[in-house]
């Protein structure tokens, strides 16, 4: 792809919780994203579609939409098939993780996770991107 | 037949005084002819004519005489003969036959002399010996009513439905847990009556189908199966039970309410969910931003104070992360483990289920491996039966494909469909319903968290939709192979002096043993074969510790053969995340520590663990005990001494489901240890040295035999 250098990827977190997301919109901040964060999961699936963003970094465990919904919504849209989708959730059971990657997201990380290992995930999804 | 000759006899009765009268009537005309011979001859040689009257005279007088005389000797052997005769034989058929009692009473029946005493004698003896058989069937009823009053008693406790049935599947016994079970409140089931009159016939003929073709009279097999209306499915368990019908075997079925622990487990599971839960969110909330502050924000230069706190605190917030992720893999595996759940068949599975979908006005077709999947099936056919019956609700589909099969170590159910996708909103909110009506505590949800498993929609390569149900832990059903003669040179350098001398003057039941037994990928350890699994189990005081089991599989950096995946049943994908053989030889070492261990033909199983002691650091030199040698030593070499052959002759039996994996041998080797312990003392072989010194006598023998059958 022709994008300069000064092409930012966007990412859009999706994370009920506020206090994970102040810690990844800082981790974002610094690794030198465009990125956004809304806290519910209703606004989700409109959210992606209006904005298209390169990658979701998505919470499963949402108080009224669950991740999984999403990520299936979105991979039902054959426009959003460029978009990427990490999932994260607090339950990391290998189990869970198939279900993820089967539902169609792209990567799935378990919090707690190193921080390192989001950076190096969100990196791996977006390189193979561009 | 019987009847004419007792008539006949009874005529010969009568005859005989008839007989007596007319041999006396001759006997008289004999004596008158006589007696007119001698006066007509007197008379003629007289020459007297006027003498004439005179001998008449003197005829009739002695005609009469003798006629008198001779009705007297008549009466006389009449009565006192031929009667108390004619009446012997009905006073003794009377006893004979009739059961009268008492001695004979014939007073008139002196002249017949020893005749009646003798025959008292007799009837007296034939008194005693029938007092004695009324007794002896007396004690034996009494006794074999007892058994089955107590029997009755016992199966009226038991909180398990037991009935027998035979051949044809007609019920002979039952107890009253077995009615509940079965449903039968509408009508009770008799004796007699048919099983499939209550529950589904399909599970059953199949297991029992599967049960008579091992050909072991002792073999049993878990079930599940579902009462006719589907409404229940009970866990079961099948035994052979010989009932001397030439049809075949009958068995016993051992009737489990599987519902009964649910809901204390369900609530635990959840608890220990929720503990996870709400650990996680704040650790990794705070772990996130103090490895955000730790990288520090541009431009912002920390003080030493403020840096030294900072290491501090990401120190503790990563070990509680380690804790956490190491806890948390633990429950996973224990949930994987699946020590609560047990193995149920695939064909069972699939016909519980299609008994349960067609139930609900579903078609339904199945296709499935032949697996055991670790699982509770009451819980997994209620939970995808209930799922279906939604997305027939919802218009999603009718006819479903039912399949099963192997998922790497662990198998894979899906319901498939051919429509539009279920979405997981739908299934989320189907998830939260209650597994059964009624069953308020128990979600389908909980369902999943008991077998630590999840569920999905998902789209088939063949454009068809399919509910994925993965189950963590399967084994291939293994049809059991001939048995493999293990060629093998006794190695007695495992009956060293060395190895026994720490015990030799031991007895036998002071020791402590650790009987194992090992699944490999072949038979030839010097050409690359490995342990593929071990298992073990400890005996303390002459009983084997339920608790101490070792039991793990191995990572043999191999690919296993298909010839032995058909033994044993383990894939590679099973040990693919196992331990390394370093690390399990270690820890089996010090599960051994102390002990003297046992196996079935141990050099085999040795010479694995001697060749990771260089390794490991640690020397396998206990006091060994094979129980091959030991059978030898009981039975004679001349005896077939396999696992099975020497279980068989013990009266062992082996679960089907457990033959060939490594635990399921040790189990049934240990059960074989502990009854030929007394039998080795029964020899007079006491002590530790005494049984060593008794292998080796036959030792000779044995090696020859094998090199024979090699």
């Amino acid at each position: 792809m022709e994008q300069d250098k000064t092409y930012r990827h966007r990412v859009l977190v999706i994370e009920d919780e506020d206090n994970i997301a102040v810690a990844l919109d800082y981790v974002l901040m610094r690794e030198g994203y465009d990125h956004d964060r809304i806290a519910s999961g209703g606004e989700a699936l409109s959210r992606i579609r209006s904005s298209h963003p390169d990658l979701v970094l998505l919470d499963v465990m949402l108080p009224d939409v669950s991740g999984y919904e999403i990520c299936q919504d979105v991979r039902l849209d054959p426009t959003l098939s460029d978009v990427k989708i990490l999932m994260m959730t607090a339950r990391g059971s290998a189990i869970e993780r198939r279900k993820g990657l089967a539902l169609g997201a792209d990567g799935f990380i378990s919090k707690p996770f190193e921080l390192s290992e989001l950076r190096q995930e969100v990196r791996r999804l977006l390189q193979g991107d561009s | 037949m019987g009847t004419s000759a007792h008539q006949g006899r009874s005529r010969g009765g009568l005859s005989l005084r008839l007989r007596l009268l007319a041999l006396c009537g001759l006997c008289w005309l004999g004596v008158a002819g006589a007696i007119g011979l001698g006066l007509w001859s007197g008379y003629r040689h007289l020459a007297t004519p006027e003498a004439m009257g005179s001998f008449v005279q003197a005829g009739i007088i002695a005609g009469f005489v003798s006629l008198g005389a001779m009705v007297w000797l008549w009466f006389t052997l009449d009565a006192r003969v031929a009667r108390p005769l004619v009446s012997l034989p009905g006073a003794l058929r009377a006893r004979a036959h009739g059961n009268v009692p008492g001695a004979l009473s014939l007073p008139e029946a002196v002249a017949l002399g020893d005749v009646v005493p003798a025959a008292n004698d007799l009837i007296e003896t034939l008194g005693e010996t029938r007092r004695a058989l009324t007794d002896a069937v007396a004690r034996e009823t009494e006794r074999l009513t007892d058994g089955n009053t107590r029997l009755e008693a016992l199966l009226a406790d038991v909180p398990v439905g037991v009935l027998m049935c035979n051949a044809d599947h007609l019920l002979a016994f039952y107890n009253a847990q077995a009615v509940d079970l079965m449903g039968a409140g509408i009508t009770t089931p008799g004796l007699d009556r048919h099983l499939f009159d209550y529950l589904r016939a399909g599970p059953i003929r199949h297991a029992y189908a599967r049960l008579v073709a091992t050909g072991d009279e002792d073999a049993a097999s878990t079930l599940l199966c579902t009462t006719l209306d589907g409404g229940r499915v009970l866990s079961a368990r099948m035994r052979l039970h010989d009932t001397g019908q030439a049809k075949g075997p009958g068995y016993v079925l051992t009737l489990t309410d599987v519902t009964r622990d649910l809901v204390t487990h369900v609530r635990r599971e959840a608890f220990v969910a929720e503990v996870f839960d709400r650990i996680r969110r704040p650790v990794a909330t705070l772990s996130t931003l103090l490895q955000a502050q730790d990288a520090g924000a541009p431009g912002q230069a920390a003080g030493t104070k403020v840096i030294g706190l900072d290491r501090v605190m990401a120190e503790e917030m990563s070990r509680l992360v380690a804790a956490l992720a190491d806890l948390s893999s633990r429950h996973e595996a224990e949930g994987k483990e699946g020590w609560h759940l047990q193995l149920a068949r695939a064909s069972d599975l699939s016909e519980g289920l299609r008994a349960r979908m067609e139930a609900e006005g579903l078609t339904v077709t199945a296709t499935v491996q032949d697996l055991y999947l670790r699982c509770n099936g009451f819980e997994v056919i209620a939970l995808l039966a209930g799922l279906a019956g939604e997305m027939a609700v919802a218009g999603l589909a009718h006819q479903f494909d039912v399949q099963m099969e192997e998922d790497g170590a662990g198998a894979m159910i899906r319901l498939v469909w051919q429509g539009p996708p279920l979405s997981v909103g739908n299934l989320m909110k189907w998830l939260e319903k209650p597994l059964e009506v009624g069953f308020a505590d128990v979600t389908r949800r909980s369902v999943l968290a008991i077998h630590g498993t999840e569920v999905w929609p998902e789209k088939t390569a063949q454009g068809l939709q399919a509910l994925c149900l993965p189950i963590l832990h399967a084994r291939r059903v293994v049809r059991r192979p001939p048995e493999i003669s293990r060629a093998v040179v006794y190695d007695f350098d495992l009956l060293s002096k060395d190895r026994a001398d720490k015990v030799q003057d031991r007895p036998l039941s002071d020791l402590t043993y650790v009987v194992f037994d090992t699944e490999t990928t072949g038979l030839l350890p010097a050409k690359g074969d490995e342990i593929v699994q071990i298992a073990a189990v400890r005996i303390v005081n002459g009983r084997r510790i339920e608790g101490e089991v070792f039991d793990t599989l191995v990572n043999p950096r191999r690919p296993i053969p298909a010839a032995s995946t058909a033994v044993h049943g383990i894939t590679d994908a099973m040990v693919q995340d196992a331990p390394m053989i370093e690390d399990v030889a270690a820890r089996f070492h010090k599960f051994t520590e102390g002990a003297v261990l046992v196996a079935h033909n141990a050099p085999f199983d040795m010479t694995f663990l001697r060749r990771i002691e260089g390794t490991i650091g640690r020397r396998f030199d206990h006091p060994i005990l094979d129980t091959v040698l030991l059978s030898a030593v009981v039975y004679g070499q001349h005896e077939v001494h396999s696992l099975d052959a020497l279980t068989h002759r013990l009266g062992i039996a082996i679960p089907e489901e457990a033959r060939h994996t490594a635990l399921g041998d040790t189990v049934a080797t240990s059960e074989a240890f502990l009854k030929l312990l007394p039998m080795l003392k029964g020899q007079g072989l006491t002590t530790f040295g005494e049984v060593v010194a008794a292998v080796r006598r036959h030792g000779r023998l044995i090696k020859d035999l094998n090199q024979t059958e090699g």
